[in-house]
């Protein structure tokens, strides 16, 4: 959301969104910062173990997660751009877009879910299958709630000309979709690179 | 609803009649905002100095360990759970307090005020309930250490398990201040937002039906530490705010503030 003309016109300080939403955020941040601490933590402990499990993981699954999540980052950073010069009929077809990308992210966490379950890994295998379940698995509430937002700020953009109330509105759910994106990056180098 | 002091139908009463209403109302709001806090503290004590459930009985621990620790700590058990029980009653009025003020946003029907005042009203029973186990397990220390085993799984998992209502309460209350259209809002909006996230803190609870050991074991960080810390914090939030709020109305409706 690093829109030139937008620095310009608006104040150097302009913070996307309302502050509220910002409290949101940090405090999610330092929850998963801590969930990550904790996983470092017990890998470190015992490290065969996590590097013996990460290999079983599918990358692929992980990279086009990746690539899903942060095409759909794009598109709503986009939608947010369009919104502010009034084209809101390409700004909710990006919105759509975004949902779209949410629902292949839990499509294909379906398959990885099961193709783990079959192979007989689950939350109780080992630390590193605890963590991985357990961090994805909250991961995936939030893309969830995510798309609820997306759902919520699709239907305030259809609503009719976006007032400045409703363009605050946009960019804060915006903001949260973000937070979404940042942390399945921070999962996918923890979980599935990290050597 | 104390809304229809205020509304057209009621021109006819008495001005003074009015105010003194208004006035036991305020304060009668003020009763319940501060017996939120008296709840925290009490709860507190019963639970960290008395019990000395802190840190809570570890769920790794053998038959015989967690039978020795009500054995040789009988009293300040039964202490600590009467007193937590004693405490619980007090987050009805907390409640309450709440619901009153979510229904000033609101309007009518207050739909979302009833979501929180029945989710609100729920979460008592995971106090009361927890502290009468602890007193059946603290009732005969000397019987077979698998049944006090038992009994003290069944305290602590109906303790910090159940995170839905909790979750309910905070959420229907942060959407409800959100949608506060006023000039000058009821309560902040980071209010709603901060009730968002301890939302999401309480889902790890879920978790501990897996575990004996490390973060998400009933004595972990993520089920135990950071919500517990929460909870207690939100209450001194929401103590805050709740008393502003009384304060507020009690300016904006009388035109001086309660005693």
């Amino acid at each position: 959301m690093s829109d030139p003309n937008e620095a310009r016109t608006a104040s150097a300080q302009h913070l996307p969104g309302e502050a509220g939403v910002w409290m949101f955020i940090v405090g999610d941040l330092v929850i998963f910062t801590l969930l990550f601490a904790v996983f470092l933590y017990y890998r470190a402990d015992n490290v065969p173990l996590f590097t013996e499990s990460q290999r079983t993981l599918n990358q692929t699954y992980g990279a086009v997660n990746t690539l899903l999540l942060l095409s759909s980052s794009w598109f709503v950073a986009l939608a947010v751009q369009g919104a502010r010069i009034g084209e809101r009929l390409n700004a909710l077809r990006l919105i759509a877009l975004a949902f779209g990308c949410g629902v292949g992210f839990i499509g294909i966490k379906y398959f990885e879910y099961s193709e783990k379950f079959r192979a007989g890994y689950n939350i109780v295998t080992n630390d590193f299958f605890m963590y991985y379940f357990l961090t994805t698995g909250i991961h995936l509430v939030h893309v969830v709630i995510g798309m609820a937002v997306l759902a919520f700020l699709w239907h305030t953009t259809r609503g009719g000309e976006i007032d400045a109330g409703e363009l605050s509105t946009l960019e804060s759910g915006a903001s949260f979709w973000h937070l979404v994106d940042i942390l399945w990056i921070a999962l996918f180098a923890l979980l599935y690179m990290l050597r | 609803m104390w809304c229809g002091l205020y509304s057209n139908d009621n021109a006819v009463v008495d001005i003074n009649g009015t105010i003194g209403e208004l006035k036991m109302n305020i304060r009668a709001q003020m009763f319940c905002v501060w017996s939120g806090l008296g709840f925290a503290l009490l709860f507190l004590v019963a639970i960290w100095p008395t019990a000395d459930f802190m840190p809570p009985l570890a769920p790794s621990l053998s038959a015989d360990a967690i039978a020795e620790i009500y054995r040789s700590n009988t009293l300040s058990i039964r202490f600590g759970a009467l007193l937590m029980m004693a405490a619980s009653g007090l987050m009805c009025p907390f409640v309450a307090v709440i619901t009153i003020q979510m229904q000033r946003i609101e309007g009518s029907p207050p739909i979302l005020s009833y979501a929180q005042l029945s989710a609100g009203t729920l979460n008592v029973v995971f106090f009361i309930l927890p502290s009468l186990i602890w007193t059946i397990a603290a009732f005969r220390p000397e019987r077979d250490p698998q049944l006090t085993l038992m009994l003290n799984d069944f305290a602590w998992i109906v303790f910090l398990m159940p995170f839905t209502t909790f979750i309910v309460q905070n959420f229907v209350f942060g959407i409800t201040v959100l949608s506060d259209k006023r000039e000058r809002p009821i309560f902040p909006r980071w209010l709603g937002y901060f009730n968002f996230w301890v939302a999401v803190l309480f889902i790890p609870g879920g978790l501990l039906t897996f575990f004996k050991l490390g973060p998400f074991a009933w004595n972990g960080l993520f089920v135990w530490w950071i919500p517990f810390s929460v909870f207690l914090a939100w209450y001194i939030v929401m103590f805050t705010m709740l008393r502003a709020a009384v304060s507020q109305q009690a300016i904006d409706e009388e035109g001086s503030a309660p005693a």
